[in-house]
Formats: structure tokens, sequence, C-alpha cells
């Protein structure tokens, strides 16, 4: 009996679930979209853009947003360059000293960036870049974790491949990018997109670098215009629905490939 | 390497272990000059910062750059500092709680949908879609939803019949860790998730097809079966659960802003206020590497652990 159940009991605690899981998301969208009365339900239907309208006069929530992909790009783009490039190097070429050099960044994995919080200020204060976008995008560079998802895939990558190449007098360098970044985009992609998330979540550096409202990122620009709001939830909320319908649409629109990318580099993040 | 002893490159006679050794010495070149770009970051801002955070946490060191070496004196400091001493115990409190709520909420929603054919990628989007948000989004969100009155929270809770009078969320410091708990178990859930997922869906068929013949239920298909083939994936999500919990900062910042006085201030936020609040950066640093050593003996744990699951 109970076994014959079971089947429909986990449909529908699935679903309860989903839908928990789903309403804070909803309700920001519908405070969001209405006006402001403290009261959600009690207004009846009466959608109105007006509170958008509002948010972006009073916040540069566009160029907040723009510097949050600027700085997320070119970290992503960077990350996934060098890391490729000493991945391929570490799996393919080896030079005297490789093993040790790849030893030495694995185990800056233990490290977390907290830690070097005080130092990187005051090594940035004395290199002129406090406040700058480009000291959001450089600390980043320095993560191993593309390193090492990266060398396993092209370990994994058959020798033949390069076999054909080599004979033809391809160099080192040709293969890497005639031959290996193409094969493998999979494990690119997945490493690019846990490093956008990674950069675009970015709270605590860019709360410590960071004080001009021209330069913030989304992330950090977001709690500065909330915390002047103290009994309004309808406007804060809106910011927050602008800040999140972008990326909500992008995981829409990608949710296969970020699901499957955040599964790949979480498994091989060891 | 040594399976690779057939080749039709003409062997120049260099090495004789290997025909391919020779390439690979002139190699040497273009090998050290793809890991250059990355090492120079590395140096930069991976090394120099952990030697040069260390030196500082010798000294007593002001913002304006007036510093004294005092030798171990913040470390002694520490030890006497009973406003670290209150923020170490949250963290790992929070540590404690989060990390088995996380995992244990993980699986069994990965069980669920594993279950589930029809309808699974809805509920795969449903699951994760949090974890695509940035902490501010996530952290006012919750801070509306937890309102007295206003919010939604206690609204539904009154509708069900669970409570009578208004919960203040986040004016109670018991209250305030369960709420920084909740929005972190919906924030991150999806990765756990993700992860065990992946997981389920690895285990071949045929071993659910032998418990089957065997008569095995449910629960025993899962203790014998399901479980122990997610060994290796629940290691690796407990310690990258803890080490991500130990860091804890955006959430109590944002939720709570501490709060209530000071009961939900962590590790990283006594880092953050001495760092760059009352700017005793030597202080700072001295705490920064404690949380270091502490995360770096999490990870050599996790190491030993999963060689021990991995065979």
């Amino acid at each position: 009996m109970l076994d014959r159940l079971y089947p429909y009991v986990v449909r529908i605690a699935a679903a309860l679930f989903a839908l928990m899981f789903l309403t804070p998301i909803f309700w920001m969208l519908s405070l969001s979209l209405t006006p402001e009365s403290g009261s959600l339900f009690a207004g009846g239907f009466n959608v109105s853009l007006d509170n958008y309208k509002t948010v972006l006069n009073r916040a540069p929530i566009f160029g907040w947003m723009g510097n949050s992909l600027v700085v997320s790009v070119a970290t992503t783009a960077l990350v996934l360059l060098f890391a490729s490039m000493a991945a391929y190097s570490f799996s393919r070429v080896r030079f005297p000293g490789s093993k040790v050099l790849f030893i030495l960044f694995l185990s800056a994995m233990m490290i977390p960036g907290e830690a070097t919080l005080i130092p990187l200020y005051l090594l940035m204060r004395d290199a002129d870049l406090l406040g700058t976008r480009i000291s959001l995008i450089l600390p980043a560079l320095a993560g191993p974790m593309g390193i090492f998802i990266l060398k396993q895939f092209f370990d994994g990558l058959p020798k033949d491949l390069e076999e054909a190449a080599r004979i033809d007098g391809a160099g080192f360098f040709k293969i890497w990018y005639r031959i290996f970044l193409p094969l493998s985009r999979p494990a690119l992609a997945a490493l690019g997109i846990f490093t956008f998330i990674g950069s675009w979540n970015d709270y605590v550096w860019p709360l410590i670098s960071i004080s001009d409202k021209a330069y913030m990122t989304i992330t950090l620009g977001l709690p500065m215009f909330q915390s002047s709001y103290n009994q309004e939830y309808a406007l804060p909320m809106t910011a927050n629905a602008l800040a999140a319908i972008p990326v909500l649409i992008v995981f829409l629109i990608f949710q296969k490939q970020i699901i499957k990318g955040i599964a790949f580099t979480g498994g091989k993040e060891m | 390497m040594a399976t690779q002893t057939s080749t039709s490159k003409p062997n120049t006679g260099v090495d004789t272990k290997s025909p391919r050794s020779s390439l690979h010495r002139q190699g040497w070149v273009t090998g050290i000059l793809m890991v250059l770009p990355y090492t120079v970051f590395f140096i930069l801002f991976s090394m120099i910062p952990i030697f040069y955070g260390f030196g500082v946490s010798f000294y007593d060191w002001s913002l304006l750059g007036d510093k004294t070496f005092i030798g171990l004196q913040n470390y002694i400091n520490l030890l006497q500092d009973e406003e670290f001493h209150t923020n170490l115990l949250n963290t790992v409190l929070f540590t404690l709680v989060s990390v088995p709520l996380i995992t244990v909420v993980g699986l069994l929603l990965s069980v669920m949908v594993n279950s589930i054919r029809k309808g699974q990628a809805f509920l795969r989007i449903a699951f994760f879609m949090p974890y695509v948000l940035s902490v501010s989004v996530i952290s006012s969100i919750w801070v509306i939803f937890l309102q007295p009155y206003t919010g939604l929270l206690n609204r539904i809770l009154r509708g069900v019949g669970l409570i009578q009078n208004e919960i203040f969320w986040l004016s109670d410091s018991t209250l305030a860790w369960a709420s920084i708990v909740m929005a972190t178990l919906w924030w991150t859930i999806g990765f756990v998730f993700v992860l065990f997922l992946a997981g389920l869906q690895d285990i071949p068929e045929s071993y659910y097809e032998a418990a089957g013949l065997e008569g095995a239920n449910r629960w025993q298909t899962f203790r014998y079966i399901t479980f122990p083939s997610l060994s290796r994936i629940t290691v690796l999500v407990v310690v990258l659960q803890t080490i991500s919990s130990f860091k804890i900062f955006g959430q109590s910042k944002l939720i709570t802003g501490g709060g209530p006085a000071g009961a939900t201030k962590t590790v990283v936020f006594s880092i953050y206020e001495n760092g760059f609040q009352t700017f005793q950066m030597g202080y700072a640093s001295a705490i920064a590497f404690v949380l270091m050593l502490v995360i770096l003996v999490i990870s050599l744990l996790q190491t030993t652990l999963l060689r021990r699951f991995g065979e």
C-alpha cells in the first residue's frame, strides 16, 4: 500500500518544495509590480511599472550592472585564457619543475580569499589601483581552480589527436589553440559559468576596494541604495527585481548548460 | 607515457627513453611561456599577499601606515578578545548547523527529483534558481520576507495556523541565526542538489535491478546502494560547504547587520571590522591568519577523507 503510494508522495512533496523555493522570487516580482501600500494582496491586481521608473531614476542600476558586466566578462575571459594555457602546458608540454609548480598552484586552492583582504588592500592602495574596476579583476586571476579543472580535462583527451598536427610541424602553442581549445568547449563553458557567477556575486572585496558610487558593481550598489529605505519595501524589492531579472533570464535560457557546468566544475573541485 | 612508444616521428637520438622527449625539450620554452601569465598573477595576488599579510600581523599597523613591530602581541590579544571568541563560536555553530542541514536537504531533494521523470527539468530549475542570484539580492529579499506584520513568511505561518503572534525574526539572536540559516539554505542548496543529482545519475541501473531481484525494500536500496555510491560526493559536499560556511560574511552583514547586539557576527566580520572600520590592520591580519589555518586544516582533513573514500 505504502509502496504504491510512494511515487505520488514524492511528486507532491517535490511540488511543495518547488513552490516554497519559488515563493520568494514570485513575491519579489509581485511586490515590485504593486505600488507601495505596505500590503501585497490588499491592493488587488493593479499592476504598474511605477516602482521600476522610480528606482531607475534614483539609482544608477544600469550603470552598476554595466560595471558588473565589464568586471565579470573581463575576469572570465582572462581566467579562461591564462588557465587554459597553463593547464595545457602542465598536461602536455612539461618542463623541468612543472610538477612542483602545479602542486604549488594546487595547494593555493586551500587559501581562502578572505584571508588576504588586508594585504590586498594595502598592495592595491600602494599601486594606486584602489577603487578602480581593475582592482576587482586582478585578484580573481590568481585563482588556481581553472588550471586544475582544465588540466584534468586535457589529461583525458586522447594523445593521437595532436600526433597528426605535430607531424605537420605544428608547435605546442598552435596545437593549444587549434586543437585543444575547440575540443574543450564544454569544460571551458563550465569553468566560464563558474567564474562569471563568482565574479558577479563577489561582495566582500568590492565592499573594501570601491567607495565611489560610479564604479560600484550591482552586488555592492544594491545594498547601498536599499539602506536608505526603512519601512518601505516596494522600492528595495524593485531594485532586487531589476538586479535579478537579467540574471534569471540568462539562467533560464542557458539553464541546461549552467546546471551541467556547475555539476562538472563542482565535481572536479577537490 | 610508457605506452606511447610507437610513433611515426623519427627518433632524433638525443634521448633513448622516449622518442618524444626531444620535442618536449624544444617545448620547454613554450611550456614556460604558457605558464608565465598565470604565474605572474599568482605571485602578485596570492603569494605576496599571504606573506605580506603574515608579516603585517606582527605589527601594530594603522591605516595611514604608522607601524610598530609588536611581535606576537596581536595573537596574544586575540586569545583575550571576547568579541572575537564570540564571533568564532558563532561561525562554528553556524557551520555545525548549516552544513548537515544543507547536505541532508540537498540529498533529499536530489533523490526525490531523480525518481521523477516528468517535470524533472522544472524541478531542477526551481531548486537551482536562487543560486544564480547575488548575496545582495537574496539578503534583501529575505529581510523583506521576514518582516513582522508585512512580511510574507509570518503571513503564511499565520495563515496555516502555525503561529498566533508575530515573530520578530531579526530581533532575537537565535531567530536571527535561524533566518540566516534559512536564507543560506535557500540560496545555496541548488549547488549541493546539482552535485548529488549528477552523482545519482552516474549510478548504473543494473545495481538497482540486482537489488530488486534480491527483494530489497526502498530504504534498504537507499542504504546499501544509493548512499554508498554517493560517498565520494557526500564528502566533497560536506567539505566545500564547511569551507564556505566558515567564510560566511555577506548574509550576516546584509540580513542582520551582525545584530541583534552583535549576535550574528562571524570571523570574516571580525576581519572586516578590525581592518576596515577601526583600521587595525595588524590585528585584522592576525585574525585572517587564524582563519587561513582553520581552513587549511579542514582542507587537509578533506584530502585524507577523500582518499579513504576514493578506494
